[in-house]
């Protein structure tokens, strides 16, 4: 505490500051921060509305405001430091502090308003035009969180805090110019385990296995309603605007009143809601028309306004069209968005829809496309090198690979013996030597020798599997314990920089040489496992080829008629999305009206 | 009884429920000719008397028991670039249609519907295929294949739901509000297809939609990760069909997925009473 008063001294010395562009971690919160007092001269508020008390290690009291970002906000920097310039305050622990806190409280803080973009179907675009809503918003100085209260996903991603959200929140959550994603954005997270089955995580930890009936029935009404509420309360706390994505069609009659994804979740939020609706397919006016005819009428008032999306041709084509179904409906259409061409991770869906190759580049990479594939967003950055990306699930289809790759996975053992039973397995080892293979997460631990699960916690009964003996590595499931963790460090053949995050159960002892050095936060630890002359890669580490380091170093074992391969100047992956984040929020800017949009957020409509 | 079953979208499975019915017409020794006014398509085939019409309705004749004929397919539409489309009605050639030079709809309609009625008289049951979304509200007007073809031709006509993308509610409740009221009395009954899952978990929707719309509820096919050939680019089909065999793996296909369909309790016989 002492050190934290010295250090607001220091920051009241130095008066306005601004954001502070020369600090390594800015921003630290969000583009656009005020820098002034990186430590806040409030701390401890004690007020409940911006944080709450924690229990540290010793048993001790902590105040605790990670979320709080109200003394970054650039007007509330700003005055407060000439407030206390005006009362010629030196003392951090000068009385009027306090008065000022009440009066920046009184003056800057209250709740946001909530927005919620709902989908006629999936894939309307529902996630892009959250995000560039968000970046809509962002641009105009306002403070914006990203917000899917369920999301059925097997791509997750892990937040600072080590908690797992949804990927596609950690990219709106960019777009809204966030440093920090967090849970609260996503608080209920569906893992599928199977057709009917999925691991329910809530605010960022797993909760329980529910299947259909039983997270309808038990689930929704209690625990998921209550997690609901309190996540859309904490941001609306924090932000100007939320906005909130809905999951699906909101008008799946046969569980509208137990669905906290969609209109239920508007109307705990209070929000205003637009309606995305995707025009490829076609039938879209009648997707429009009856989502919101089959909306009961006291919700159907929330929907403000419908957007026509990803039109493929001359968008003025569907004007006649549009302003008939606003007559229908009595709802204007906001916009008419042409097909935007933009790369932003995959979807879960195309997992499912059975794409089978991506990328069109002269190196042919072949992933394993295992029945419980996980995280296969580890693969995207791969578009950005000259590569062919082939979901292969068959032996002969290896054939003619440039590198193989074992993806991540829901279920490592069960997937290791479909591999078993269709030979992948041994296909895959009889490319030792000749083609680089690389194994993330769940492949990783396939390419040890053992795979010990002595309680049945990864499969379903208890039991020992030989795995592909590729390295010699064991791993075992002792206990029910994930390791959830954001990691950097370096790739210790070139010392150039790596980041990535880990997402897995059951630890492994490796004999090998690492591929990683990990920078923790007092030590260093390896990580990964590297041969050389056998050209075989393992890592833990999802996101591994987001930075150029390993994505490069990987890829330069690939030899394509006896010739490495040229591989251009590509850099970060989080550089291009944000590229492709800018390109998306420039479509919806040019086909949505602003002014529409604006005053159906700020509930005027 | 004629029938023509109509998708909400592209791709909600009109050519393959219309093959699987087809098929089971045939199982039951039933004369039936597949049918489809319009068909917007790159995938051609050509048939036995040098006819080129689109693929889905080769494949129906082949479930139909038939050789392909050019009147089940009497105006194919063949994008072929910067807004260009060349037109082969009946089978032949017949000149591009641009953004500048529209088809004169209702030559091209009267002449599709002589196909319908050839095959009319000469087959039991004529199974007709929809295309697109029949309530496209900037199109309906000049519509040949959906609406066009039930004012013309009476033919008793069954919604397809595509359920995989969700919505699937929606989309039934909003094309039949936006059937012109004179043809909607034809629109009898509709299918649910491509679901995962329990499929009682539907049931109250579909209760609903029944009170709703006064449509029947006739089945919901489930889910099936089959091959199929791709009729336009919009179908997300698991993948294409090549080789020799193509025929033969595409009846086994329609085999088991009409199995499967009959499996669920899908009322076909209901589909063979509508009128």
């Amino acid at each position: 505490m002492e050190n934290i008063t010295k250090k607001v001294r220091e920051e009241i010395g130095r008066g306005w500051i601004g954001p502070d562009l020369g600090c390594p971690y800015h921003p630290c919160h969000f583009i656009g921060q005020d820098c002034t007092f990186c430590f806040c001269p409030f701390y401890p508020c004690n007020d409940a509305d911006l944080g709450d008390n924690i229990t540290g290690r010793g048993g001790n009291k902590i105040w605790q405001c990670t979320y709080c970002l109200l003394i970054h906000r650039p007007e509330v920097g700003k005055y407060v430091m000439s407030e206390i310039e005006r009362l010629g305050i030196q003392d951090p622990k000068d009385p009027r502090m306090r008065c000022i806190f009440d009066d920046v409280k009184e003056r800057f803080h209250r709740n946001g308003r909530a927005l919620m973009v709902l989908g006629a179907t999936s894939d309307a675009g529902k996630s892009v035009t959250v995000a560039a809503i968000c970046r809509i918003l962002h641009n105009k100085g306002y403070l914006v969180a990203p917000f899917k209260s369920q999301n059925m996903s097997l791509n997750s991603k892990v937040t600072p805090i080590g908690s797992e959200i949804a990927m596609i929140q950690t990219i709106q959550a960019s777009a809204a110019g966030l440093k920090n994603p967090d849970h609260h954005m996503n608080p209920i997270l569906l893992k599928p385990k199977g057709d009917t089955r999925s691991q329910v995580m809530v605010e960022g930890e797993p909760f329980g296995d529910y299947d259909v009936s039983e997270y309808y029935d038990e689930f929704v009404p209690g625990p998921g309603t209550e997690a609901v509420k309190r996540n859309i309360e904490f941001l609306k706390q924090r932000y100007d605007f939320v906005v909130m994505e809905g999951a699906g069609s909101p008008a799946e009659i046969n569980i509208y009143d137990r669905d906290i994804a969609n209109m239920g979740a508007a109307v705990i939020a209070d929000a205003d809601c637009i309606l995305v609706v995707n025009v490829k397919w076609g039938g879209s006016f009648a997707y429009a028309v009856g989502t919101v005819k089959l909306i009961p009428e006291k919700d159907r008032e929330r929907i403000k306004g419908i957007v026509l999306n990803n039109v493929l041709g001359n968008p003025s084509n569907l004007k006649p069209g549009a302003e008939e179904l606003e007559k229908i409906l009595g709802i204007p259409v906001i916009g008419i968005i042409p097909h935007a061409d933009v790369v932003l991770p995959s979807e879960d869906s195309e997992a499912f829809r059975g794409i089978s190759s991506r990328g069109n580049g002269g190196v042919r990479i072949s992933v394993i496309k295992i029945p419980r594939i996980a995280n296969f967003t580890d693969l995207d950055p791969l578009y950005m090198e000259d590569t062919t990306v082939k979901f292969v699930t068959r032996p002969e289809e290896l054939e003619g690979s440039d590198a193989i790759i074992i993806p991540g996975t829901k279920n490592t053992i069960d997937d290791l013996l479909w591999m078993r039973g269709n030979g992948l397995d041994k296909a895959i080892c009889s490319f030792r030597g000749t083609i680089p293979i690389l194994g993330i997460c769940g492949g990783y631990q396939m390419m040890g020798r053992s795979l010990k699960d002595p309680h049945g916690i990864e499969g379903k009964i208890p039991q020992t599997v030989e795995g592909l003996g590729l390295f010699d590595m064991s791993t075992e499931w002792d206990e029910y314990r994930k390791k959830v963790i954001r990691d950097q460090g370096i790739l210790l053949e070139t010392g150039e920089p790596v980041t990535g995050y880990e997402i897995h159960m059951g630890l492994s002892e490796v004999n090998e040489a690492p591929l990683f050095r990990i920078d923790r936060f007092r030590e260093s630890e390896n990580e990964g496992a590297f041969r050389k002359d056998d050209m075989l890669f393992g890592t833990y580490l999802h996101g591994v080829f987001d930075k150029p380091a390993f994505r490069r170093f990987f890829l330069s074992f690939v030899k394509k008629g006896g010739e490495p391969l040229k591989m251009a100047e590509s850099g970060d992956y989080d550089d291009l999305i944000e590229e492709n984040i800018k390109k998306l929020a420039a479509v919806f800017e040019e086909g949505l009206d602003i002014d529409m949009l604006m005053s159906i957020a700020e509930g005027r409509s | 009884m004629n029938v023509l079953f109509v998708g909400t979208a592209s791709g909600a499975g009109k050519t393959t429920v219309s093959a699987m019915y087809c098929r089971y017409l045939y199982r039951n020794g039933v004369s039936v000719a597949p049918y489809k006014a319009v068909n917007l398509s790159l995938n051609s085939y050509v048939t036995r008397e040098g006819k080129e019409i689109g693929i889905g309705q080769a494949f129906q004749a082949w479930a139909s028991g038939l050789e392909p004929s050019g009147d089940m397919n009497p105006v194919l539409l063949k994008p072929s670039g910067n807004g260009k489309i060349q037109t082969v009605l009946c089978g032949a050639p017949a000149g591009d249609v641009t953004e500048k030079k529209n088809m004169d709809v209702a030559a091209v309609s009267a002449a599709a519907y002589e196909a319908y009625d050839r095959l009319n008289s000469k087959y039991g049951t004529v199974v007709c295929e929809g295309s697109g979304s029949p309530v496209e509200l900037n199109l309906m007007d000049r519509d040949i294949a959906n609406t066009g073809l039930m004012r013309s031709r009476s033919v008793p006509t069954v919604l397809v739901g595509d359920i995989e993308r969700g919505g699937a509610f929606a989309a039934l409740y909003g094309t039949w509000l936006l059937m012109p009221k004179d043809i909607r009395p034809l629109v009898k009954g509709f299918l649910i297809n491509r679901f995962r899952g329990d499929a009682s978990l539907l049931d109250s929707g579909i209760r609903i939609i029944e009170d709703l719309t006064g449509m029947r509820y006739l089945g919901t096919i489930p889910y099936m990760c089959l091959k199929f050939p791709e009729e336009d680019s919009l179908s997300d089909s698991e993948g294409y069909l090549s080789g020799d065999n193509v025929k033969e793996a595409f009846m086994s296909n329609t085999d088991a997925l009409l199995d499967a369909a009959l499996g669920a309790g899908v009322d076909f016989q209901a589909i063979e009473r509508l009128s």
